[in-house]
């Protein structure tokens, strides 16, 4: 487990590549982490599930220093990393990439030019026919190739979401966090990301954070299945594990079931019948 | 009861204020570093393009309506004391040290400055100023420098040209409509505007040039959310760009004066 070494600003490097110890995070009087502890092992794939609005994409925030957490500390690579100023956090999230929940994509760029952004700060490009070529094959790598030209107001909500993709790991980096990865795919395409992700991690050794809310991709991919619920951390383990897991939260938001009391709502609002209300207006 | 919402009020104003104190730093550092960064020429070099190139005409067309609108509005003062042949020095004297520049920059304020808002506040909005800091790459580097010295840059230049079409403007009406001869309007206006009074006009550019700019990107940066959120962002950068714009104004006024009457006794010496 997480044990704290002499000084407060260092951890072990053998209790994760990245390690959150009693995160808090509140919005206001809205508590939306609670003393999360969570250590994430370099090279395997990490799945975060929960239901909507439970504070998934702020953990993952708090990852790379976008979001600061109330109290409690984050680590990466034994390094404490929420106390930097930004100047030192960009030299840190240079081994992440990020892909986010709404893609966001520069829509002042082209397909492109989004996925040339890293690399072009980072790197020489020797000339423009090279350039043509990495866009080439991390567009090849989402099923993207041919829409180079096109700015992110011309694609639809899923090809945003893979030139995204293919920018988040444009630079090949360390560690790649996942928001909601398929989301707004179809299912041939969503496996086709979750192959993407695998491929990944064999052959790169990459470390993965994947958030979703799509069991088939988690147990595809996942190496680990962690369930927050209410700013906790209620279920962790193989997917197998939450597969069987005797817990009424985990086994209804896994299969999708919903539950006695929310069931009961609908029923109540069924009882009410709306059509009452339009007889007052002049057809 | 009450004591402490007004001091938590003013907690948070403060807060706010050192908050704006510390973007201000970094965004002067990082556009300091940038200078020297052959890599930000071409951000600095299409922002200038937006920024400078497109205001120009609105630039021009502020300064010839300045110029004429001051032709008009001093000749009956002065030709009631038969004084109406000096009709230039007045315009341009007035023009040159502040109404030009002053003018200019509420101009630019409006246009490059709300545009600034707008644009990046949507990108707050949309996650994408996060999106920059998640690869590593400092928006400050990226967003700000380049809009800053973009703006610093060229405030003094269409501040020049301001005064050029104001100059202009009150030529046209001096002479065309109102019948006073070309060569007095010159000649007056030569021997009183010195050297000293365009240079004021234009150093002051630089300030409201990075004043606007600042301003703007501030306001960007710490946008709220929605639709509603860029809108209001866009509404405080302007007042509060113009409200500084005014400000500066006057304190740049009591200084260079003062610069003015102690440098005047060695003035001979040029
Ligand atoms: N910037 C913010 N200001 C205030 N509250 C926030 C902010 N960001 C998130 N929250 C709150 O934190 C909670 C968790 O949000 P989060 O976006 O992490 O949910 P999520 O688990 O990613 O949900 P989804 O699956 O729908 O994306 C929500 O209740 C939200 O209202
Ligand atoms: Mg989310």
């Amino acid at each position: 487990m997480v044990k704290a070494s002499d000084s407060n600003n260092k951890i072990s490097k053998d209790d994760g590549i990245i390690v959150l110890r009693n995160v808090t995070r509140n919005f206001g009087q809205n508590i939306v982490l609670d003393k999360i502890n969570l250590a994430i092992e370099s090279g395997k794939t990490t799945v975060v599930i929960g239901p909507s609005g439970c504070g998934k994409t702020v953990l993952v925030k708090h990852i790379i220093g976008l979001l600061r957490p109330t109290s409690g500390q984050v680590f990466f690579k034994g390094k404490r990393i929420d106390n930097l100023n930004e100047d030192q956090l960009g030299k840190i999230r240079v081994h992440f990439g990020y892909l986010f929940q709404s893609g966001a994509l520069f829509d002042s760029l082209t397909v492109a030019g989004n996925i040339l952004f890293p690399i072009e700060h980072f790197f020489k490009i020797p000339s423009q026919k090279e350039a043509e070529e990495v866009v080439k094959i991390k567009l090849q790598m989402v099923g993207m190739d041919g829409f180079q030209e096109r700015y992110p107001s011309q694609l639809s909500g899923g090809q945003r979401k893979r030139v995204a993709l293919a920018r988040a790991i444009a630079l090949s980096p360390e560690v790649i966090i996942y928001d909601e990865p398929t989301t707004g795919l179809d299912p041939i395409r969503s496996d086709v990301i979750n192959e993407l992700i695998l491929k990944l991690k064999r052959e790169l050794k990459i470390t993965s954070v994947a958030v979703t809310h799509d069991m088939t991709s988690a147990y595809k991919i996942a190496d680990r299945i962690v369930m927050l619920h209410q700013g906790k951390i209620i279920a962790d383990g193989s997917a197998d594990y939450i597969r069987d897991i005797n817990n009424p939260v985990v086994q209804q938001f896994i299969n999708g079931q919903i539950s006695e009391e929310e069931l009961e709502i609908l029923r109540m609002r069924d009882s009410y019948d709306a059509t009452k209300l339009w007889t007052n207006i002049p057809r | 009861m009450r004591m402490p919402a007004a001091a938590g009020r003013i907690a948070d104003h403060l807060e706010r204020l050192g908050e704006f104190g510390r973007f201000v730093w970094r965004a002067i550092v990082v556009s300091f570093f940038s200078c020297f960064k052959p890599a930000t020429y071409p951000l600095i070099w299409s922002q200038m393009y937006i920024i400078g190139v497109r205001s120009v005409p609105v630039i021009m067309i502020t300064g010839a309506f300045v110029g004429m609108t001051l032709a008009v509005q001093a000749y009956d003062q002065l030709a009631g004391m038969g004084l109406e042949e000096r009709l230039g020095a007045l315009i341009n004297i007035s023009g040159v040290k502040e109404l030009g520049p002053v003018l200019a920059a509420v101009m630019l304020a409006g246009r490059v400055g709300g545009a600034l808002t707008a644009e990046l506040g949507t990108m707050k909005v949309t996650e994408q100023i996060e999106a920059v800091k998640s690869m590593g790459v400092d928006p400050m580097y990226y967003l700000v420098a380049p809009r800053l010295l973009a703006c610093l840059l060229l405030a003094p230049v269409l501040i020049i040209y301001a005064d050029l079409l104001c100059s202009l403007g009150g030529y046209f009406v001096s002479v065309h409509v109102l019948g006073i001869s070309g060569r007095p309007y010159w000649d007056y206006s030569a021997s009183v505007v010195e050297l000293w009074d365009v240079s004021v006009g234009v150093i002051k550019g630089f300030f409201f040039g990075a004043a606007m700019a600042v301003i703007s990107c501030y306001k960007g940066f710490n946008c709220e959310d929605g639709a509603h959120g860029v809108g209001k962002a866009c509404t405080e950068a302007f007042v509060a760009s113009l409200i500084s714009i005014l400000a500066l104004d006057f304190m740049l006024v009591v200084i260079f004066k003062s610069i003015y009457n102690t440098l005047w006794p060695l003035r001979s010496m040029f």
